[in-house]
């Protein structure tokens, strides 16, 4: 390993970010690009050119990790592959017909989401598997190769082949992909056993129907940019992020770019894990609010939740069940409509609503002047002097405080209150829809909410986090350095991740166990290799088993972290043993006596990127004075009251504050209310601890 | 039921109702969340088959889970109050749990299991945590629509406390056991309803503290206050009069009728379905509270879709049926299938808002809901009994072509192919749309599907099915083609499918689920949209079939088309040869030819 920096590439729907972050100093060098879309890689490239800024050598770059939102924008707006699918006889409708479940019960205008492969590419196979993986009739290759002739003449690029039960056996899966390879090598090939073997054909058909879609699109692309960064003198081994917050290398993400379609988001909350575990604090609700969404993760013993599915491009976009599925591990997200240019409006029910809509970056908030007359979050938090109007984006952009005030009272008039009265409502209606979906999902997790610390970032995040926290019960709120960088920092200290998955479904009574232990075996084998190929030590990788376990007759499953292996009929005892654990955990009681099941079996298999960790210092050493007061409001004085107001980056660490108090930065503002103590941690995060409201 | 639109407490502002509001509405969610979780069937958690709530302490809904299906949102708040009916206020107290699955008091019929738990504030009752879900059995015939009494359709649970004060009735739980095929599933469901109750009590006590509510009155008037004068002022929008339709249904032999006046009064709309067909001894009557809960979901869709569900939402919808109609049954009926009925109210209301206000509904969707039931006992010995639900295609409205194989008024998941393949002895040969089968117009009617299941099971087996619209076919509005009709077959032959089938091993049971109609006239159709279906072989692809003159018995499998109709007067249905007037069929079984395995099958139908 030359060098002490590393480089992160973070390209997002309207910006990329670099971040440089020297380890042996600490010292951190960004640049923001607009993000290119004709050619990201030219954004990239200068931004990192700009980053080095003929400070930093080229060589002295040791690694470099890449997420990208590029693929799931392609995906909302369209724009892959001519894609095809050919599938098992009889079953070319499956990814269209789908659950047949309404995401929205009172529209008589629903639309399930279009699929990628329209029903003219998708065609037949003859050949049939059973649920055992016994083949009950052959692969018909001549037919098959017909289907794909037709599918090649109608402009067909990438092609999904998806079998019934290939989870069970893909042989018929593999001779498919060799006989069309041999014949269309142009033809951009992915077949379900290797994108997402597990039971349920619509979730697996979607989801490699999705991979083929990008599959042209990441290789071109991927190879592109790795070789214009060499281009620059940087000799660093490439990286990419995956949706489950693990990097992989190039090759791997080529073959299956469907698992970086979260790559953005999921670096955001390794970060929130990250700074949790810097600061002592297992469990975290990492809570990122931006402009338009505000998105929450748990973290659980410092890892962030992984989920095993979720829903890309949804045609509602925060309603469940609108999107396609896709079921490859990801950090778990949700999403809420909620940011600093949600709009406020009265609903039918004369009722103060804000968002989903949002005022976006033109015409932008009221106060932003650009000729916006709707009030949104930021202006009822520039109104409530949570926000400065002298200070807003480190005193980068010009307020207009009266067309926030003129906003705020023409609502105002219009529900009979004050304008101050709006102000706080909408505050505490954006907190209440945030903090609700905070508890719905928490809820899903079997989980309460009070053992977590709020993590706060993002733009809006600060601002918000205080009452939040309240609502949910709260004891303790996190803010951490350079929050605004936050996602591409998280690209710095993730762990090289491969995640496998196959299909078991078999009763734990009735288990073949040398069979379970090859098939757990061949698994860990495939993910080692990965991570060699990673370039790292795989003997010193961190393998771990899971199980997709139920009680016979439940309809879905609890994903189990099992003890290691090798098992055998002796382990029946310790799996059953994970399993009931679990489900306590989840659902505090354990059901009647009934027989237990493995539907799928997973490895997740983690390596440490050597190199020393990222750590950061507190900033200021002076005291901690208030650099200015203003006046700020808060519902337990019911009134706006002088308000100290200090520059984040000259507090030093240890000095104990009080609530209320405002903590500006460049690129955020921390607002706490009363009742509450401020300190500064030796990592340089501010720990905000909330005492019981005093009445 | 009071009027309360003009009431206004003036004790909430819009800014702290709304606030608690979303409190309630995330409360029911995370109710609903832990109900999923914990449940055991897949009725509930692949199915969705549930709901829960939270009402005042007069039954009256506040809030419901946002997953619920439209059956259990109008039904639930009414067996609340039944409870209260039979088990006054002063006679519960903290900690009770009651339960029914009574037909009337409850959804219409007997899996439908409802909780409900009274909500104590120091000592003063403030409201109840209700929940229903779709228990995984009930006992008594494996469901189909034969059953002639409720008696014969399982176990009745009357309004009664499962739990008094904390303390489960260990009599009734024994009960429950005794009589069920699957009593750790159903148990356990039951269980997963009481958690999902007590959650609602703890979270809704945490809220009240917090905001210092000493009774939720206050809160409920103004929330069902603000939502009626909202649905209301939706009402008034719709043109004033009275709009009168009639659906048929397949029925049983001979077609029934349902028939609707629609009056539209200022803020009220009243549905009045007398002159539909009386009720019959075979479990397809749909009690009211089903009825009022169809029609309530078809009001609320075409005058206030994105209302909030409370009260105040269904106060200016009234709805009367004359006692003893299929609509409204009198004791004892059965009811297990009642979908099959009930399925068409929001058709039957919709065609008739489609004389004024098409805009706002759909064409007749290729609903009720489909299922196949097998039942019987694997080569080891051990019973099984598999549900399977299938769906047909979406009416077109005017903005868009339906959709295809979508499951409406109900809102049932269908199981995935590999999954059914892993369950049940079954193997799905094939699982498509059914090209042609959308109704033509200048937006089509969604495509319903073919399903072609073998049997594998090495021992008899019994099937049955919900099935209809397999002779009136989903209505095309505004000059839109009716959709198709749906088929069973077996072995390639067309079978009333209202009736319970016992199976050999390697039998094909061949389902093709009904189309929806199409919106407005075919000829209007753009030009683009029509090549679209004909490239993706929606339009066209049966056309063979289609050209074949109408049978009402296909002669194989590879009959019906979307112009295969059946000839008004045409009593003759499927594998049943025998010219029956509707007295001779209710009391005709099974076809000749199943007669052998019908008695084989006998003692399956008694297995534990």
């Amino acid at each position: 390993m030359a060098g002490t920096h590393a480089l992160g590439i973070d390209i997002g729907g309207t910006f990329t970010d670099i971040i440089i972050f020297d380890q042996s100093t600490g010292a951190v060098h960004k640049a923001k690009e607009l993000t290119t879309h004709d050619d990201p890689a030219r954004g990239v490239i200068t931004g990192v050119h700009n980053a080095l800024n003929g400070v930093v050598p080229p060589t002295e770059i040791y690694r470099t990790v890449h997420a990208t939102t590029l693929f799931t924008n392609a995906l909302i707006e369209r724009k892959g592959a001519v894609t095809g699918l050919i599938t098992t006889e009889g079953f070319r409708d499956a990814l269209e017909i789908g659950r047949e479940r309404k995401y929205e019960l009172y529209d008589v205008h629903i639309a399930k989401p279009t699929p990628l492969a329209p029903r003219n590419l998708r065609l037949e196979a003859p050949e049939r598997m059973d649920p055992n993986g016994m083949a009950l009739k052959p692969l018909d290759e001549a037919k098959l190769l017909e289907s794909v002739g037709a599918l090649a003449e109608d402009g067909v690029e990438s092609l999904a082949v998806v079998f019934l039960h290939a989870y069970a056996n893909p042989a018929h899966e593999r001779a498919a992909v060799a006989a069309i390879q041999a014949k269309f090598p142009d033809i951009s090939l992915s077949a379900s056993h290797e994108v997402a073997p597990e039971i349920r054909e619509y979730e697996r058909t979607s989801t490699t129907v999705i991979n083929a879609y990008f599959k042209p699109l990441a290789e071109g692309y991927i190879d592109r940019l790795a070789t214009e960064i060499g281009g620059l003198g940087v000799e660093a081994p490439f990286f990419m992020m995956l949706s489950n917050g693990g990097l992989t290398h190039v090759d791997e993400a080529k073959r299956t770019p469907v698992q970086l379609l979260e790559s953005g988001p999921a670096a955001g909350a390794l970060v929130g894990a990250y700074f949790g575990g810097l600061a002592g604090e297992a469990n975290i609700l990492a809570f990122d609010m931006g402009g338009t969404t505000a998105k929450l993760a748990l973290v659980e013993d410092g890892e962030p939740h992984v989920t095993y599915s979720f829903e890309a491009a949804r045609e509602k976009r925060f309603i469940e069940g609108s999107g396609l599925p896709v079921n490859i591990s990801t950090i778990e997200l949700i999403e809420i409509g909620a940011g600093g240019g949600s709009i406020a409006h009265v609903d039918a029910l004369g009722l103060l609503k804000v968002g989903p809509e949002s005022s976006g970056s033109q015409p932008g908030p009221a106060c932003y002047g650009q000729g916006g007359t709707d009030v949104t979050v930021t202006d009822a938090d520039l109104l409530l002097g949570y926000l400065n109007a002298d200070y807003f984006a480190g005193g980068s952009m010009q307020i207009d405080l009266d067309a926030a005030q003129s906003a705020a009272q023409a609502l105002a008039d219009d529900l009979g209150l004050s304008a101050t009265d709006v102000a706080w409502g909408i505050h505490d209606v954006v907190n209440e829809n945030m903090a609700s979906a905070a508890r719905v999902h928490i809820a899903e997790q079997g989980k309460d909410p009070r053992d977590f610390t709020l993590l706060a970032t993002g733009g809006a995040g600060p601002v918000h986090a205080f009452y939040v926290a309240r609502k949910l019960g709260l004891k303790r709120i996190m803010c951490p350095v350079a929050a605004g960088v936050a996602s591409a920092l998280g690209l710095l200290i993730a762990p090289a991740r491969v995640d496998r998955v196959t299909t078991v479904a078999s009763r734990l009574d009735a288990m073949d166990w040398p069979a379970l232990e090859e098939k757990f075996a061949a698994l860990e084998e495939e993910s080692a290799g990965v991570v060699t190929e990673t370039g790292l030590d795989a003997s010193t990788a961190e393998i771990t088993r899971l199980a997709d376990m139920r009680y016979v007759g439940q309809g879905f499953e609890l994903v189990v972290p099992l003890p290691p292996g090798p098992y055998d009929a002796a382990s029946e005892s310790a799996l059953l043993g994970a399993f009931e654990e679990a489900y306590k955990r989840s659902f505090s009681r354990l059901p009647p006596d009934v027989t237990a099941e493995i539907i799928n079996i997973r490895v997740s298999v983690r390596a440490q990127v050597p190199g020393p960790g990222l750590t950061f210092q507190a900033g200021g050493g002076g005291a901690a004075e208030p650099k200015a007061t203003r006046k700020v409001y808060f519902p337990e004085n019911g009134d706006y009251v002088e308000t100290p107001v200090y520059d984040r980056a000259a507090l030093p660490a240890g000095e104990g504050l009080s609530g209320p108090a405002i903590v500006e930065e460049s690129e955020s503002t921390l607002v706490v209310g009363p009742n509450s103590t401020i300190r500064v941690d030796e990592g340089g995060n501010i720990i905000v601890d909330l005492l019981e409201a005093s009445e | 039921m009071t009027d309360r639109s003009s009431t206004n407490t003036g004790k909430f502002d819009p800014i702290t109702l709304e606030v608690l509001w979303t409190r309630l509405i995330s409360i029911v969610d995370e109710a609903a969340a832990a109900l999923v979780r914990t449940s055991f069937s897949t009725v509930v958690r692949e199915s969705h088959d549930f709901s829960c709530v939270i009402t005042d302490a007069s039954g009256r809904s506040l809030v419901q889970a946002t997953d619920s299906i439209p059956s259990f949102i109008g039904t639930l708040p009414r067996t609340i109050q039944h409870f209260l009916n039979e088990i006054p206020a002063d006679k519960l107290e903290p900690g009770d749990i009651l339960a029914t699955n009574d037909i009337w008091q409850g959804t219409g019929h007997l899996p439908d299991i409802s909780v409900g738990k009274p909500l104590f504030v120091d000592g003063k009752l403030v409201g109840f945590a209700g929940s229903t879900a779709h228990a995984p059995d009930i006992g008594g015939k494996i469901r189909s629509p034969e059953p002639r009494e409720v008696f014969e359709e399982g176990l009745q649970i009357p309004i009664m406390k499962i739990i008094r004060a904390g303390e489960p009735d260990e009599g009734f739980f024994n009960i429950l056991r005794k009589n069920v095929r699957a009593p750790d599933e159903v148990v356990g469901d039951l269980w997963a309803q009481i958690t999902a109750l007590e959650l609602m009590e703890d979270r809704v006590g945490t809220l009240m503290r917090e905001y210092k509510i000493f009774d939720l009155a206050d809160l409920a008037t103004e929330i069902q206050a603000r939502t009626e004068q909202a649905m209301r002022a939706a009402i008034r929008d719709l043109p004033d009069g009275t709009y009168s339709n009639q659906v048929k249904t397949d029925g049983l032999g001979v077609p029934l009728e349902l028939k609707v006046k629609l009056t539209i009064d200022g803020d009220e709309v009243h549905a009045d379905y007398e002159g539909s067909s009386p009720q019959v001894d075979r479990a397809i009557n749909c009690a009211y509270c089903y009825t009022y809960a169809m029609t309530a979901y078809a009001v609320k869709c075409a005058a206030a879709p994105d209302l909030p569900n409370n009260d105040g939402a269904i106060a200016p919808i009234k709805v009367d049926v004359p006692d003893g109609s299929i609509i409204n049954p009198r004791w004892p009926a059965s009811g297990g299938s009642r979908a099959l009925t009930g399925h068409f109210v929001p058709t039957l209301v919709y065609g008739a808002l489609a004389q004024v206000v098409p805009e706002r509904v759909t064409a007749g969707t290729g609903s009720p809901l489909w299922s196949i039931t097998q039942s019987g006992v694997r080569e080891d010995g051990r019973s099984f009994a598999s549900l399977f639900f299938f769906n047909g295609g979406m009416g077109a409205t005017n903005l868009k072509d339906g959709e295809h194989c979508l499951s409406w008024p109900s809102n049932i998941s269908s199981t995935p192919t590999e999954v059914i393949e892993q369950l049940a002895p079954m193997r799905i040969h094939r699982r498509v749309f059914r090209p042609d089968s959308g109704g033509a117009g200048r937006h089509r009617g969604g495509l319903g599907q073919e399903v072609v299941i073998e049997n594998l099971s090495k021992t008899p087996t019994a099937v049955s099915f919900l099935a209809e619209r397999t002779k009136e076919p989903a209505p095309g509005i505004v000059g839109g083609a009716d959709g198709a009709t749906g088929e069973v077959l077996i072995d390639g032959e067309a079978v009333d499918p209202k009736r319970q089938y016992v199976i050999d091993p390697g039998t094909i049971v061949t389902l093709r689920t009904p189309g929806g109609g199409g919106y407005g006239d075919p000829a209007e159709r753009d030009g683009a949209a029509a090549e679209k279906d004909v490239v993706q072989g929606l339009v066209g692809g049966a056309r063979d079939a289609a050209e074949q003159p109408a049978r009402a018995i296909p002669a194989s499998g590879a009959g019906g088309g979307a112009l295969s109709r059946p000839r008004p007067g045409d009593v003759e249905h499927g594998g049943d040869r025998q010219q029956a007037d509707q007295e001779d069929h209710l009391a005709v079984v099974r076809p000749q030819r199943l007669e052998p395995e019908v008695r084989r099958a006998q003692p399956n139908n008694k297995q534990q």
